[in-house]
């Protein structure tokens, strides 16, 4: 889940009395953990997302939305780490209202997704081999949305710190992905990502995430406020979460083509 | 001359401490010329003094806080534009033009390569300097966006990465082909031939640097065979390019100008000893000028640059007469000190005069409105009066340095060749001063034709300008400019600047019509009273709102509340509301308006139209907010033509543009229109439109902003839209007008401080105006030639003008002072004319040969400018020349009975005619030039109202006793 996803600028000090020592965790364990909880805590979830985006000359444009998650379970009705549908419903500005934006993530194929555009009257499938372009004029890209699926990156412990490990990922295909590499802060506690920073071959840092705030919510570590700054144009997008919620109970029939044109209001009021 | 006696004191001083006066001015120049070195060289050594400042830019033709350059700044910085560099690629040989695997792999590698240019690859410390990356436009970095297959539309890169099959290249056409925005711009539209690659740089002035790394990284990529040919050009590029080619001419006209006047006063005078003087004042005149213009902290610019090559020919000219007359009366009296005293004496009245002058013709460059013409013309009519200054006393020191034995053998040789009148200089002159007695009807017949042919062709001249022609045509920047033009949309850049009215701030007013919006927009959804609370609530924010945005901001949220809390039979309502706000919101959006976006279209359409005067489109290609959503929303529908259009509610606008940015080039939007929400006065009210035209003549510019009001006067823009144009191209045109009416008054104001200056020297007005006879025949010649010939009017020519003028009346000057001393000796004129046409005539002609010769090396500049300096100077000097020889004998023939009637000495009070147009003139002079600097206007009226005032106490001063008196005393004023 998107909320889950961004990595924390935690309240670290009430964190790390809670330190277990994990120094010994192998990386696979590491990365998979981060991505549990940045993507798949609880079996389904929702959240308000106010987004603002801050431009190089500090003018701001705004979005407002609400995100539902759904983790198709596995064979036995188990939580797998597996596919997961997001159902994205715009209500600012007001002539995006009611656009929807609706993504299946598959992780042995190309995603699945959808837009809805009310004042179009029009259901368009979107065919993106490309995740790493901007949701909708953020500086976040589709996949920071989404995730991204550990095995397109070649993962790497490079340090160990009192709070942090510092994983550096390297794309197993370089030509689907603008960056060289990037590296990531995943709290030796909590295990979620708190800051990324991605890189150019030439080494030099040109995007860079922050997880702003964090929060305890039914139980599960949060991201409630998260950054993304991209270092070329100057702009940056701020995130952040309010109403969240865990395990409501969404179903995977929402997130399907005849609820685009008809919100499954109760889920988003 | 009426203050003869000072100069003899002055001369004799000079003539007797030679060793001093050469002394003080070594160390004068020494002294001034380490205060601008030290600095220069070591600028951390003295940090309280300025060094040499080079300016290249020929934006600072205009001030810095000069309305369109603010605006300027300010828009580029609104929309996130930058100057750019513009890469071609051209293949003609494959078939395929460049859309063939190894040319879009060589675009593929050069685009990665110029992405790296900044900070330290291209030669500064500045990491944030150099080809802003995220903006640059290439095959490999633009999005696309396409219909593909029912129902699904897909977005993504143009070319990832190089073509690997034939198939995969032509791909990358046809996609590009069908984007708007790429079509003739970043591919040619017409031919499959060329493309090219827009580089953004940080600051135009690193486009020199990164233009000469590209070529290095493209002569290491080409592959043998493929075919293709690599441009570079755009104005950053020529503008800066220019500045480096400025040094090369200082480097080399300079020195060939100092040459040139060496070898031919060689062949004038014979023996260096005696032409050394003069060089030595021209260098040093020229050196304590440049080392003052930089000690004050004034930039070299395109202008400034030129001053030593101007002010070594001037400086050399009062030493030329000094030194030809030096040597006519040394041999009657073998004593070279008494000699030069009686030199000084006799030409000390006509220096002084020429070299004020001058230097008035150049001062008068001060009156333009262009900073750079304003340092270039007072500077030179600073290194004017220190040329003077020199000649009169370091020539005769300088003399004195030459041994009496030395002397006498030149005198020898040079008395030979010029006694005896033999040479073929002197022959022409004898034979043309007698053509000029017996033919005079015809020169003054001939000289009237040629008005009026020159007034045809004045009437011709055609103003216009264009930095890339500054280049020689084969010059790369030049064919780069050829070739790209040809199959593009163009690559000049000029913008439009649209914006929208203030918003009436009236709140009361704005919630009545909000109420309105929630009548229609609610309609039959109302339930349980949600109108009549809405209502109540909107009347309450009127009260209190301060702005009609706040108001609706508060009732938005107002809405947005009970959205999240109210009974479920209650949402259809508040949902309705919600979307009536929303509705009554977008009002202010104003470039989300379909009705807009189309006349944006519309106008565009109608850009594309204009053609220049041989019939070409001058608009290849023009850019907008509009044709983003076109093409969006075509793709979105898909994509076939019929859907290439504006759709019809501004919400369906709003949503093409969210699918716009969900790409890799979020910010492209930034560059069409502004956003911020947080300040509704500006989001999506003003928008910027990309005008590419094949041309970067001003005339067609101006040619584009003419249309335009033509067509908004047809087509008013909805909602009362202005428009305003910025960008490089535009800002040309700007300064040029600036420059044709600066120069005119600037001309203007010259030709009446000269005409006063003669007056004055004179005492007389026929004289006074006699003299200014041969320059303005010769301004009035040269302009209506550049007309005939179809030249265009573009700076340096604009310039010449003004400072011709200050030059060539030094002819007159010197051949009226002589002719008049003659004529007094000789008693007729008929008489008279042989004797002016000996060495009078010679010295003119000398001088004329020496100083526009002189302005030749300008030639071997490189930059079309200087040669049109060097070209136009000497043919206005040698022209001047020659009418001042042939037109005022000519003249003075039939004027003889009023021009030597009457002994005029004396004062100038006495003489009423005089006293009442000198007056007049200068009253003139105020006119047109105090007030320039003064910037009050009514002093031109009072000035023009004390004109008739001055007339009579002239007349009133000139019936005074004591003037009869002194008349009687002279011998009778009639």
């Amino acid at each position: 889940m998107k909320f889950r996803i961004l990595l924390a600028a935690l309240s670290l000090f009430a964190l790390a009395t809670r330190a277990v020592s994990a120094d010994d965790l192998a990386i696979d364990e590491i990365v998979q953990r981060a991505n549990h909880v940045s993507y798949y805590e609880g079996k389904d979830g929702r959240a308000r997302v106010n987004m603002v985006i801050t431009d190089a000359q500090g003018r701001t444009r705004t979005r407002r939305f609400t995100i539902l998650r759904w983790d198709e379970p596995g064979p036995d009705g188990q939580q797998v780490d597996g596919d997961q549908r997001f159902y994205v419903y715009f209500d600012r500005p007001a002539d995006v209202s009611k656009m929807v934006f609706m993504v299946h993530k598959h992780l042995d194929r190309d995603d699945d997704r959808w837009l809805y555009m009310p004042s179009l009257d029009l259901v368009k499938r979107i065919a993106a081999t490309d995740k790493r372009t901007s949701f909708v004029g953020s500086d976040f890209f589709y996949e920071d949305v989404s995730g991204r699926r550990l095995s397109d990156d070649k993962h790497e412990l490079v340090e160990t710190t009192d709070n942090y490990y510092v994983v550096r990922n390297t794309p197993v295909d370089k030509s689907l992905v603008e960056f060289a590499w990037y590296k990531v802060w995943i709290h030796k506690t909590t295990f979620l990502p708190i800051k990324v920073e991605y890189y150019k071959a030439d080494g030099t840092k040109y995007r860079e995430y922050s997880a702003e705030k964090v929060d305890q919510i039914d139980g599960h570590w949060t991201v409630t406020k998260s950054k993304m700054s991209n270092l070329e144009t100057g702009s940056s997008t701020e995130m952040s979460y309010s109403e969240v919620r865990y395990d409501v109970g969404l179903n995977g029939d929402i997130f399907t083509e005849r609820y685009l044109r008809k919100p499954p209001r109760k889920f988003l009021r | 001359m009426h203050h003869a006696h000072k100069p003899g004191r002055v001369v004799s001083a000079c003539s007797n401490h030679p060793r001093f006066v050469t002394w003080v001015m070594i160390a004068v120049t020494v002294v001034l010329a380490v205060l601008a070195g030290v600095p220069t060289l070591f600028p951390d050594a003295a940090p309280m003094l300025n060094g040499l400042k080079v300016d290249t830019d020929p934006e600072n033709m205009l001030a810095e806080d000069e309305p369109v350059r603010v605006f300027h700044e300010q828009a580029k910085k609104r929309f996130g534009l930058h100057d750019i560099i513009v890469l071609g690629v051209v293949n003609e040989k494959n078939p395929d033009g460049v859309f063939n695997v190894d040319t879009l792999g060589d675009v593929y590698e050069l685009t990665k390569y110029a992405e790296t240019l900044r900070d330290k690859a291209i030669g500064v410390d500045d990491p944030e300097a150099g080809v802003v990356r995220v903006d640059v436009i290439s095959p490999s970095t633009v999005d696309f966006i396409e219909s593909a297959g029912v129902g699904t539309v897909r977005f993504d890169w143009l070319m990832p990465e190089p073509p690997k099959s034939r198939k995969e290249a032509l791909a990358v056409r046809d996609r590009a082909r069908r984007i708007p925005f790429l079509n003739g711009t970043m591919i040619a539209d017409q031919t499959d031939e060329a493309l090219c690659l827009y580089i953004p740089l940080t600051d135009k002035h690193l486009a020199h640097r990164v233009a000469v790394r590209l070529q290095e990284e493209i002569a290491k990529l080409k592959r043998t065979g493929s075919g293709e040919e690599y441009h570079i050009t755009g104005l950053p590029v020529a503008e800066d390019t220019f500045g480096v080619e400025m040094f090369r001419q200082m480097a080399i006209s300079a020195p060939l100008a100092m040459l040139v006047i060496f070898l031919l006063m060689w062949y004038f005078f014979k023996k260096i000893t005696l032409i050394l003087p003069p060089m030595i004042v021209a260098v040093v005149t020229a050196v304590i000028t440049m080392s003052l213009l930089v000690i004050s902290g004034q930039t070299v610019h395109i202008m400034s640059s030129m001053i030593p090559i101007f002010l070594m020919p001037i400086a050399v000219l009062d030493a030329i007469h000094i030194i030809s007359d030096f040597f006519d009366r040394y041999g009657e009296t073998r004593d070279r000190r008494s000699t030069i005293i009686a030199v000084m004496h006799e030409l000390f009245g006509p220096m002084l005069y020429t070299s004020l002058t001058t230097t008035a013709g150049f001062a008068s460059l001060a009156l333009t409105p262009i900073p750079p013409v304003q340092v270039f013309g007072i500077f030179v009519a600073i290194g004017v009066m220190i040329a003077w200054v020199l000649t009169i006393t370091f020539i005769p020191a300088a003399i004195m340095f030459i041994p009496e034995s030395r002397l006498a053998d030149i005198a020898g040789a040079h008395g030979k060749v010029e006694a005896e009148a033999g040479s073929p200089m002197a022959r022409v002159l004898t034979l043309a001063g007698r053509l000029t007695y017996a033919r005079a009807g015809v020169i003054l017949l001939l000289t009237v034709i040629a008005m009026g042919v020159s007034a045809y062709g004045i009437g011709l001249i055609r103003i216009n300008d264009n930095p890339t022609k500054w280049f020689e045509p084969n010059h790369p920047i030049r064919v780069a400019d050829r070739v790209l033009n040809k199959h593009f949309g163009g690559t000049y850049m000029a913008y439009l600047e649209l914006d929208a009215p203030e918003i009436d701030t009236d709140v009361h007013a704005f919630a009545e019509k909000v109420k309105q919006d929630l009548k229609s927009g609610m309609g039959d959804v109302d339930a349980a009273g949600v109108a009549d609370r809405l209502d109540a609530e909107i009347d309450r924010l009127a009260s209190t709102a301060g702005s009609p945005w706040d108001l609706l901001a508060s009732a938005q949220s107002f809405v947005g509340d009970r959205l999240d809390t109210c009974p479920d039979e209650e949402y259809d309502a508040w949902d309705a509301a919600a979307t009536a706000l929303g509705e009554a919101r977008s009002r202010f959006e104003v470039f989300k308006q379909p009705e807009v976006l189309r006349w944006m279209r519309r106008m565009q359409d109608h850009l594309e139209t204009v053609r220049g005067d041989r019939g070409e489109q001058i608009v290849g290609k023009s850019n907008s907010l509009a044709d983003i959503v076109m093409t969006v929303h075509r793709d979105l529908l898909g994509g076939t033509d019929d859907q290439y259009r504006i759709p019809d509610t501004p919400a369906a606008v709003a949503q093409c543009l969210i699918q716009f940015q969900s790409s890799h080039r979020y910010t492209d939007l930034d560059h069409f229109v502004l956003r911020d929400q947080s300040d509704p006065k500006v989001h999506f009210r003003r928008s910027c439109l990309w005008v590419q035209l094949t041309s970067g003549d001003n005339r067609d510019m101006e040619a584009v902003t003419r249309s335009l009001d033509r067509y908004v006067a047809e087509d008013p823009p909805p909602g009362g839209l202005t428009y305003r144009w910025f960008g490089l191209t535009y800002i040309n045109v700007v300064w040029q007008d600036k420059m044709v009416s600066g120069m005119l008054q600037a001309f203007l104001g010259s030709f009446l401080v000269v005409l006063l200056m003669m007056i004055v020297l004179y005492r007389s007005v026929l004289w006074g105006i006699l003299s200014m006879i041969p320059l303005t025949v010769t301004v009035a010649w040269i302009y209506g030639l550049i007309g005939i010939i179809g030249k265009d009017y573009d700076m340096p020519v604009a310039v010449l003008s003004s400072l011709s003028l200050g030059l060539s009346v030094d002819y007159a000057i010197h051949f009226l002072s002589r002719s008049r001393v003659m004529r007094t000796r000789f008693g007729s004129w008929r008489d008279t004319v042989g004797p002016v046409f000996g060495e009078p005539a010679r010295a003119i002609t000398r001088n004329a040969i020496v100083v526009g010769l002189g302005f030749l090396p300008l030639l071997a500049a490189p930059l079309v400018p200087y040669q049109t300096v060097g070209v136009l100077i000497a043919a206005i000097l040698l022209t001047a020349g020659a009418s001042t020889l042939v037109l005022l004998p000519a003249l003075m023939r039939y004027l003889e009975r009023w021009l030597f009637s009457q002994k005029i000495e004396g004062a100038i009070s006495c003489r009423w005619a005089t006293c009442a147009s000198a007056a007049v003139v200068l009253l003139g002079v105020i006119a047109v030039n105090v007030h320039q600097f003064l910037g009050e206007p009514m002093i031109v009226w009072v000035s023009l109202g004390l004109m008739p005032v001055a007339v009579v106490v002239c007349y009133v001063v000139s019936r005074r006793r004591s003037c009869a008196d002194a008349g009687n005393a002279q011998g009778g004023v009639s």
